[in-house]
Parts: structure tokens; sequence; C-alpha cells
């Protein structure tokens, strides 16, 4: 297969969880932010929130060097 | 661990339950909870219980706004007289709010009289002859204007409006001030100021305001006045400060006394209602550690007398919902407790994970952060914070988590063979004892993702124990923690890291387990089982977080070669590693809490404890009270 396909697979791979990763944050940041704004006492839920998306990208990543390591290593 | 309670219920004749309730509120350790419902009704507190009770709570709403306005006095001592005079408290509490109010009040009119003068200082200065030549000047008026800054066209429009205005009858001033205003002083002939403010007034220009206080006329006048004025400013504002330091001398210590007996007096009011009451007896319940249970039927019977009895409910009488939770952790383990206080309080009976975090969380930290380098600054930041932050406090904690999360990543620097990124290998000659971690990413995947397996199989036997008395429950979790087990190996085998011989009963094993979990646990259960294993993958931001921080290291070292000079590689290179050690702290710490709370706790984690709050004397946040 061509090298180009392999990156831009790659490339793929980690591009749309970091988008949607960013989108997902985006929204709950903005509502955990309003919530915290009355009730400072849910911190703790907001770190978790903002964290809970970040696995799709992590999994990206993942699913990025899977590709990379089976068509011939990562150099 | 989470320490066993006891339930105990104290009756005595009702006439003495108000002397009860204040022998058990010196005892300090007994977690009130209403009396079970039966013969016993809630002693209600009276009409004049009830206004005592909003008295004083005003009162105490004043005391507490006074004691956070006056800075600590090591002055006076309270007066020691006997009985204490709630009137008086309330009339001093309610003085001293006054007063520091009206000082508030002063010193903000001060400040912002200082800061109009020093506006207008600016002013006087640009124009200080031309101001003082203006009185002189017959038949004119002078207007103050101030242009705002960046608004470069401004002035040549306003100086050809004048001029079609006035036909060139008048003169205009101008200076550019600190403030980036530029300051125009335009003087007509009084006959023309009519059509001049008109045009003002157009073009929304802002002429400068004389201040009231000084005399609301000429601006030429009023500005050496303002001059003069700042010179009294200083005296002014000492003199409000001293006031303030006496007021602290002489009344905070009695405040704080009056403080305390306030608070422990709505604590007795309160309580009452906590209690219970028949025709003729009272009846307290409530929790305390099992331990201290024999003690403070002892020393209850000691202060109160024969008549009043205490006894231990069994514990079929009670719930664990209904217990107050205290953790008792070792020494080493109990800085890591703040991580549960982040949480709902886990359930009484229910498992305290804080040793199980003592452990994993430094080490996910450090193996993320994995540099010595790195781990020797937090260190030395995690020293100061403990050297700066008093016992006993959330900061201490805090410095302690950090210390242990250096330790662990100067442990996980030297495995991997780091310094400051790459250059541990390039000027120390260190080699990695496991991996480098920018070349093994592979290897760094599965270490991830096998601690990640440990974990989760930790918290589901966790899961397990802690259901013990839900059989089925108890059996669905050990169930899933032993098929996640068999996957493994069976996975293992595939890829022949262990002997082919285990695949075939783990297979066997997975497939006799399979109908058993769906029957413990029901149809969910295939989902559950997915989900753990989605848990385990999750761990693998250890190791994207990781190679991200060896990468950033890496080019920052990098750096140094690639500026052209060294001494401007070096400064980057030094402010690269600066933004990565931030980055080291922050992330690090979401993602170890992240996968402690989703991932872990979720097996096993019951939340909905009530935190343990004996009835007794009150204390300030530090634990002192006023005597």
């Amino acid at each position: 297969m061509s090298i180009i396909w392999i990156v831009l697979g790659a490339a793929v791979a980690i591009a749309v969880p970091a988008v949607a990763t960013a989108w997902a944050q985006s929204r709950i940041g903005s509502a955990i932010a309003a919530s915290m704004a009355e009730k400072p006492e849910l911190a703790t839920t907001a770190i978790l929130m903002i964290a809970i998306p970040e696995t799709m990208v992590i999994l990206g990543f993942v699913v990025a060097l899977v590709i990379l390591l089976k068509a011939g290593g990562t150099g | 661990m989470i320490i066993a309670m006891a339930k105990v219920r104290v009756m005595g004749p009702r006439d003495r339950l108000a002397a009860v309730l204040s022998a058990i509120q010196d005892l300090g350790v007994l977690h009130l909870a209403s009396p079970a419902a039966g013969d016993v009704r809630p002693a209600a507190r009276d009409t004049r219980q009830e206004r005592e009770r909003r008295q004083i709570r005003r009162i105490l709403d004043d005391l507490d706004w006074d004691l956070a306005q006056l800075a600590p006095a090591g002055g006076n001592r309270a007066s020691a007289e006997g009985a204490p005079a709630c009137v008086r408290w309330a009339r001093t509490a309610r003085r001293v709010r006054r007063t520091l109010e009206r000082i508030r009040a002063e010193t903000a009119a001060i400040e912002e009289e200082k800061a109009l003068i020093l506006k207008y200082r600016a002013f006087f200065d640009a124009f200080r002859s031309l101001l003082e030549a203006e009185q002189r000047w017959p038949r004119t008026t002078a207007y103050h204007v101030l242009l705002r800054p960046g608004d470069h066209d401004a002035l040549p429009r306003l100086r050809q409006a004048l001029a079609t205005l006035l036909a060139g009858a008048f003169e205009l001033y101008d200076r550019p001030l600190p403030s980036g205003e530029t300051a125009v002083l335009v003087v007509v002939p009084a006959d023309g100021s009519a059509s001049l403010e008109r045009l003002f007034q157009e073009a929304r220009v802002e002429e400068i305001p004389v201040p009231a206080a000084y005399g609301g006329g000429s601006l030429a006048k009023a500005i050496p006045e303002m001059i003069a004025r700042l010179g009294d400013i200083p005296r002014e504002v000492d003199a409000l400060r001293r006031e303030r330091e006496g007021l602290a001398r002489t009344e905070r210590p009695e405040l704080e006394r009056a403080r305390a007996f306030l608070n422990d007096r709505l604590a007795q009011l309160d309580a009452l209602s906590l209690s219970g009451v028949t025709t003729h007896a009272f009846v307290v319940e409530g929790w305390l550690p099992a331990d201290s249970e024999s003690g403070f039927a002892r020393r209850l019977r000691a202060a109160c007398g024969a008549d009043v009895v205490v006894s231990v409910e069994g514990r079929e009488e009670w719930s664990s919902a209904e217990a107050p939770v205290v953790l008792s952790n070792p020494r080493l383990f109990r800085p890591f407790e703040l991580v549960l206080k982040m949480m709902p309080l886990p359930v009484y009976g229910s498992l305290d994970p804080t040793p199980f975090v003592a452990i994993f969380f430094p080490a996910f930290f450090g193996l993320m952060v994995g540099d010595v380098g790195y781990g020797l600054v937090l260190g030395a930041v995690a020293l100061v914070l403990r050297w700066r932050s008093r016992p006993d406090t959330t900061w201490r904690s805090v410095s302690e988590i950090a210390g242990a999360c250096a330790l662990f990543a100067v442990l996980a620097g030297v495995l991997f063979g780091e310094v400051f990124g790459d250059l541990g290998a390039r000027w120390l000659g260190l080699h990695p004892i496991l991996f480098r971690r920018e070349d093994a990413i592979l290897p760094f995947l599965i270490l991830s993702v096998s601690i990640g397996a440990v974990h989760i199989v930790l918290g589901l036997v966790m899961g397990a124990v802690s259901s013990r008395h839900d059989p089925r429950k108890a059996l669905g979790r050990g169930l899933t923690a032993a098929m996640l087990v068999g996957i493994i190996v069976a996975l293992l085998a595939v890829v022949e890291v262990l002997p082919h011989a285990f695949l075939t009963p783990a297979v066997i094993a997975l497939l006799v387990a399979f109908p058993v979990l769906i029957l413990a646990e029901g149809v969910t259960a295939p989902i559950e089982l997915l989900s753990a294993l989605g848990n385990i993958l999750s761990y693998a931001r250890i190791m994207a977080l990781g190679v991200a921080s060896v990468m950033l290291a890496v080019v920052a070292n990098q750096m140094v070669g690639a500026m052209g000079s060294v001494a401007v590689g070096v400064i980057f290179a030094l402010l690269f590693h600066v933004v990565n050690f931030a980055l080291a702290l922050f992330s690090p710490t979401i993602q170890s809490l992240r996968l402690h709370y989703v991932e872990f706790f979720g097996k096993f984690y019951s939340s909905g404890g009530v935190r343990y709050a004996p009835f007794g004397r009150w204390t300030d946040g530090a634990g002192r009270r006023a005597t």
C-alpha cells in the first residue's frame, strides 16, 4: 500500500476524534462553567466531564499508532 | 479504612435534657440523629427558644462580618466574666460593624478622590501656565476636554469645527497625557460659548467636570486645591488604618469569645430538635466511633449521674446508609483522603479506596511525567509548599501528594533513562532500565494497558467485596473480574506470550462464565463487560501523555542548536521546559484523577455517605477556640 495512504489513514484516525473531542469539550466546558457559577462544589464533576471525551482522541491516537506500526513501523 | 461506628441511645428524666445535651456537647464525640418514631416525639423548641435562636443568628451574622474584617490581634484578652451578656454582645457587634462600614466607606471615598486628583494632575501639569493665565484673560470662557486615546483624527476635526463655528476666534492648546488621552484647552470669547457648548454636545465631546467638593467653579481654581489635598490623603488613610487596628486590638478578643459562646448555644438549640421526649423522659440518639463508646458512657454517667442511661443499639437495628462515615488511614496514606474529599463520601460499610489511591495515583502520575529532572523540580515545589503550609490543611495534603508524585516521577525517570528529556542520555550517559519512551511506543502502550487491566480487575474485586451483602451483585462483579482475566490470558496465549496450552482452558472458562454472568447481572452484563474492556483501553492515556511529555522535552533540547545563537536557543529551551513542566503538573493530575474517578471507582464506589459531625464545642476552621 502506498505510504501516502498509510500516513493519511493515521492522520484521519487521530484528526477526526480530535475534532470530535474538541467539539464535545467546548459544549461541556461552557455548560459546566455555567453550572459552576451557581454551584462551585461541582468542580470535581467539571474535571470529570471535561476529561471524559478525551478518551476518543486517545483511542484515535492508539489506532493511528497501530496503523503506522502495522504498515512497517514508525521509524 | 472506614472506622466502625456504634449507635448509642441516651435516656433520662425529661427535665435533665438540657443538662445532658450540654454534657454531650462537652464530650464532643456524638453525631446526633433523630430518634426512631414510636412513643417518642421530637423535643420541639418553645417560642422563647425560637426567638433566641433567631436573635443568635442575627448576632452571629454581625460577629462573623466583624471578625472577617478585623485582622487577628494579640491584644487584650476577653473579659472572663461569668454570665455571658448576649445583649451587650449584640450591641458591640452592631457598633463594631457600623464603625467598620464607615471606615470602609471613607477609605473607598478617599481612594476614589485620590484617583480623580491624579487624573487631574496630568491635565494640570500639561497646562499649568495656561490655566494660571486663563484667569487673567478678560471676557473669555475656557473649556477643558479629554480626547480618547487612539482617535488620531479627533483633534484636527475639532480644530476644523471650531474654525467653522467661531470664524477663527478661539485658541486651542493640546498635550498628550501619559494615559494616552489628549488634554485639550479651548479658550473662546464669552459670546461664543453657547454655540461651542452645543457643538461639544453634538460631537459627544466630554468636558472635564469640576468636582462639587471643590466649589464647582473654575477648573483653574480647583486644580491647585486638589493638588494640595493630595498631601493630606495619606495621613487620612493612615488614621483610618490605625482606627481599624485599634478596633481589632480592643474588640476582637471579646467578639471571638462571643462567637464561640453563641455558636455553642445555637448548636444546643439545634440539638433540641434532634432529641426525642415522652411525657417524663428524653431520648437522645447518635453515632460515635465504636472504640470510644465505653469511654463516652462512663464519662456521661460521671457528668450526669446514674439516672441517665446509655445503651448501645444492635447492628441489626440500623442500616449502613444512616451511619456517618469517618475515614482513618495510616499517616502515609492520609493525604490522599483529599482525592476522596472531592467526591461524595463512600457509604458506611463500603470500602475506603484511599490506600489504593495512594499507590496508583502517584504511580500513574510518575509514568506520565517519567523524568528525573521534572521530578526533582516538582519535589522542590512540594517541599516549599509543605514549608509554607500549616499542618492538617488542604495545602499540606497537596504538598504531600506532590511529594509522592515527584518520587514516582523520579523513579520512572530512572526506568526510562530521562533527565529533562534526552539530556540524561546525552550528558550523563544515562541508559534506560526499562525502555526509552520516545522510541518504544508499543511497549509503553502495552505497559499502560496492562496496568489498566490490573487496576480494573482490582476495582471489580473490591466491588465484589463491598457488595458481599448482595450475593447476586457480588457474584456478577467477581465473574466480570474473572472473565477479564480469562480474556487477557486467552489473548496472551494467542500472541504466544503465554504457552498456547492456556488458550483452550481460558476459552472454556469464558464460555461457562458468560451465561452465569447473565443470570447474575441480567442482560446488561455483556455491555458491562465490554465497558470494562473499554475502561482498560482508556489507560492508554498514560502512554499518550508520557510520549507527549518526552517529545516536548526532546524538542526543547533541540532548540539549543536550532536557533543559530546558543544563548537564544538556551533561553527558548528553558522556556519550553517551563511550559512542559506546567503541562506535566496539570495534565497528568487531571488524567490520573479521571482514571480513578471514572474507571476505578466506577467498579466499586458507593457514594452517599454522611460526614461524621459530632455535636461539640465550636472551634474556628483551624480548630482554635476563644476562651
